[in-house]
């Protein structure tokens, strides 16, 4: 009855239709009249779920006009804005924490799948002409010269007290490694010599996984999103206009398992804040070199190996490097896949690759990350058989006495 | 002296009863004597046993506590040995080590020279030709050094730098300076594909220089740490030939009575005469290529004015070169052979100051003779401005995102001094 009502009222008032849809359906007939039979005409509006109840079906619709949205936004500036405009309290994810077994608990919250060495080279093609020969006397030079000149040559004003020497010494040293390292193997990379190296600039990532009960509040007992966000400083990166080739499929199925936390992750520790949602890979989104290559980030003082010692933590010492890398390269990736339009509900079509260097002033550990996968939320990870796979190596160590020899 | 705070003042160990001086006015004044309720309280006087001369008072001091009718026990004032870094005061400057009597003119990073450019020419004995010499010149002309898409590169690298590097609507001097600078040098190195020899070569921070020299009667110094440095394992080679060394014979240095020429350079009798390059014998990188000094404070005040950010450049660059001179030719005052050539560039991030400055000679007592041979080229504009936001009048817009006046030239030159002794 009320549908027949509402069919005499659209046909009397064409102009001012109730359902915008229905008016099309009405007028589609009118206008392609020999292509009636081909297309069945609906007869009724389409009946979809209020946009205003206090319903389940009214919320989904209220979440499916706002994703629509984003799908419709032109410009990646304006995706980003209307991902980001909503401020709720969301868990601070820090990629250099003391917490234990962070690197489980990060795998969980990013969906990655770790696993130790590096990935696997990839196929000689037959046509190119082989790489020149890495001149490893060259590099080991530059570098022993990048270490000395810091830890030895250079007179400073003062003498450098104990708590200062990290960032007094081995931040010069990790700038001049990487400035001297990009500059020497630019000739068998020319993408190298036209990269941009960026020093200490901010990596912010803002994301969505799983749901949670709200436990007190007005809105007690109802299902809410759990929001990340990671605030991250990387010491350097390099950053090119190309991206960097894959080093798996994209749907390569990993045979390890992504661990699954029991707990919630306030138990990591791990605390909400409400604050700014940004979404950054070191620069705006109009910069043509928008794909990340290397980071390189320097632990601080406080997760030094001899204060980890010293509190009988000798097994998290790789955690640690682990959860720097797993955490960096996963918002870095993410942040330049959003960059280039992909999102939750518009997962990326290509994996997107960076590599990380993790040192401590001495020790160095290799990680190279695939993301392969952007949807992480409840309802887009409901069949999403990919992971995004973190590769890493164990520590190397660069010691004086081979330096100086 | 007289920030000196109570605490400190007590430590200057003045002897007599603290509290009542002479006139048994308290010694110190209300703001130190403490608010009532936050003074320690006076202690207790001693026993009147004390009084009493020859008596030697029993006291609870072996019973390790207190016991009636016993005397209060007093000792002797403890030291502890050591003072901590807070209350820890300076030896008077006639007891430092390195007091001389002589005074010594030190000029440092933050020296504004009232006669800037003219007083620097003085003090360094120096001749001032003004734009950059033609073998600089003409490595900048040279398309074969071009970069390919150069105007867009560099484009791109001030866009990156005003607007793109960080999250901030309009990114701070303090930020976009530093950026600017390294992203500028980063885009000349990629030119190390075409002039292998550009990778010998490697930047150092934060190197103290120190060198002295004898102007006339008065002892000058050129002492700190000018920011960025490039230093390179193989030595410029000299620009001006030896006819127009010789040729500065005759040149005059202008000076500007009634103003003496130190005015601007700080006084001081507490200094080390011995050079000091900032790097320890056998540094692989010896030669001093180019000093990189940036103006990057966001307030105009704290900023230097162009003629004194080319003054500071002068006297820096003029610093490393007498220090690597002394270093390789020795101490003994003499005209050079094998002149010394350091670069400077000056910036703040928006107008740029270029230097090549060649040492001539270590005699510098007398005003006759040889001189050195400064080319400067000052105020070169990267780009007139730079709008962070949109122009918008009447919902037209009037000026796009981006920078306006935008010099190639100045670019060029920052390559050309960049690949200056490694093309």
């Amino acid at each position: 009855m009320a549908a027949a009502r509402c069919w005499r009222l659209v046909l009397r008032v064409p102009g001012l239709s109730l359902h915008t849809a229905a008016g099309a359906a009405v007028t589609a007939p009118e206008v392609t009249g020999p292509d009636v039979a081909a297309a069945p005409v609906a007869r009724y509006p389409p009946l979809v779920a209020s946009l205003t109840a206090d319903s389940k079906a009214a919320r989904q619709r209220r979440v499916e006009r706002w994703q629509a949205t984003v799908h419709a936004a032109k410009s990646v500036d304006e995706k980003l804005r209307i991902l980001t405009k909503m401020q709720f309290m969301k868990y601070i994810v820090y990629p250099q924490t003391f917490a234990l077994n962070a690197d489980r608990w990060y795998q969980s919250f990013t969906k990655t799948v770790f696993l130790s060495g590096l990935p696997p080279p990839p196929p000689a093609k037959p046509d190119t002409e082989p790489a020149p020969a890495l001149d490893v006397a060259a590099l080991r030079a530059a570098a022993c010269d990048c270490l000395l000149q810091e830890h030895f040559f250079l007179r400073r004003k003062k003498r450098v007290p104990l708590y200062l020497e990290r960032e007094a010494i081995a931040s010069p040293f990790l700038d001049q490694l990487v400035a001297s390292l990009t500059g020497l193997l630019s000739a068998r990379n020319p993408a190298l010599a036209a990269a941009a190296l960026d020093c200490k600039r901010p990596v912010h990532f803002y994301w969505l996984r799983g749901e949670e009960i709200i436990p007190r509040g007005h809105r007690k007992g109802r299902v809410d999103a759990l929001r990340y966000q990671i605030n991250d400083k990387p010491h350097n990166q390099i950053r090119i206009s190309k991206q960097l080739p894959e080093f798996v499929p994209l749907d390569y199925s990993v045979p390890v398992e992504v661990p699954v936390m029991n707990c919630k992750p306030d138990k990591l520790p791990l605390f909400k804040r409400q604050y700014e949602n940004t979404i950054f890979i070191g620069t705006k989104t109009a910069d043509p070199h928008c794909y990340g290559h290397t980071q390189f980030h320097l632990l601080p003082d406080k997760l030094k190996r001899e204060r980890l010692l010293k509190q009988n933590c000798a097994n998290q010492i790789e955690v640690v490097f682990r959860a720097n890398a797993i955490a960096s390269l996963f918002a870095w990736t993410g942040a330049q896949a959003m960059y280039q339009g992909f999102w939750s509900e518009a997962d990326v079509t290509r994996p997107f690759v960076s590599q990380g260097v993790i040192t401590d002033g001495k020790y160095f550990s290799f990680f190279c990350y695939q993301l392969n996968t952007l949807a992480l939320t409840a309802q887009a990870d409901q069949n999403n058989p990919r992971k995004n796979i973190c590769w890493g190596t164990q520590k190397f160590t660069v010691t004086w006495n081979r330096c100086l020899s | 002296m007289a920030l000196a705070s109570g605490s400190a003042r007590l430590a200057l160990a003045r002897p007599g009863r603290l509290g009542l001086g002479s006139c048994g006015a308290p010694r110190r004044g209300a703001y130190e004597w403490g608010v009532r309720s936050t003074r320690k309280p006076e202690p207790p006087p001693p026993d009147r046993v004390y009084e009493i001369p020859g008596l030697e008072p029993i006291t609870y001091a072996g019973k390790m506590h207190f016991m009636p009718g016993l005397a209060r026990p007093v000792f002797p004032p403890w030291d502890p040995g050591w003072t901590p870094p807070k209350f820890r005061r300076l030896p008077p400057l006639h007891e430092h080590p390195l007091y001389k009597d002589q005074a010594c003119y030190v000029f440092h990073q933050r020296c504004r020279l009232l006669e800037g450019v003219k007083q620097a020419l003085w003090l360094t004995k120096t001749k001032l030709i003004e734009g950059l010499p033609e073998k600089v010149l003409s490595l900048a002309d040279d398309p074969r050094n071009h970069i390919e898409n150069q105007d867009e590169c560099v484009l791109n690298v001030i866009f990156h730098a005003r607007l793109w590097h960080s999250t901030e609507d309009i990114p701070k001097r303090e930020t976009y300076c530093p950026v600017i600078v390294d992203s500028l040098i980063q885009l000349c190195k990629s030119q190390i594909l075409k002039h292998p020899s550009l990778a010998r070569r490697i930047c150092a921070q934060n190197n103290m220089l120190s060198t002295t020299w004898n102007r006339g009667s008065t002892l000058i110094q050129v002492h700190g740490s000018s920011g960025a440095q490039l230093n390179a394992k193989d030595p410029l080679p000299p620009i001006a030939s030896r006819e127009e060394v010789e040729a500065t014979k005759n040149h005059v240095l202008e000076t500007f009575y009634p103003i003496s020429p130190t005015v601007g350079l700080q006084e001081c009798n507490v200094y080390d005469v011995n050079d000091d390059t900032g790097f320890r014998e056998g540094y692989p990188y010896p030669y001093p290529h180019t000093l990189y000094l940036l103006e990057s404070a966001n307030l105009r005040p704290h900023r230097f004015q162009p003629d004194q950010l080319r003054a500071k450049m002068i006297l820096f660059a003029f610093g490393n070169a007498l220090a690597q001179a002394r270093l390789l030719y020795g101490n003994d005052t003499k005209v050079l052979e094998q002149p010394v050539v350091v670069q400077s560039v000056g910036t703040d991030g928006r107008v740029f100051q270029f230097l090549v400055l060649q040492l001539n000679t270590t005699d510098l007592a007398s005003d006759e003779g040889v001189k050195n041979l400064v080319w400067l080229d000052s105020d070169q504009l990267l780009y007139a401005h730079f709008w962070c936001l949109p122009v918008v009048r009447r919902k037209a817009v009037v000026e796009p995102v981006g920078p306006t006046g935008f010099q190639p030239e100045t670019f060029r030159k920052f390559l050309a001094l960049y690949l200056h002794g490694a093309v």
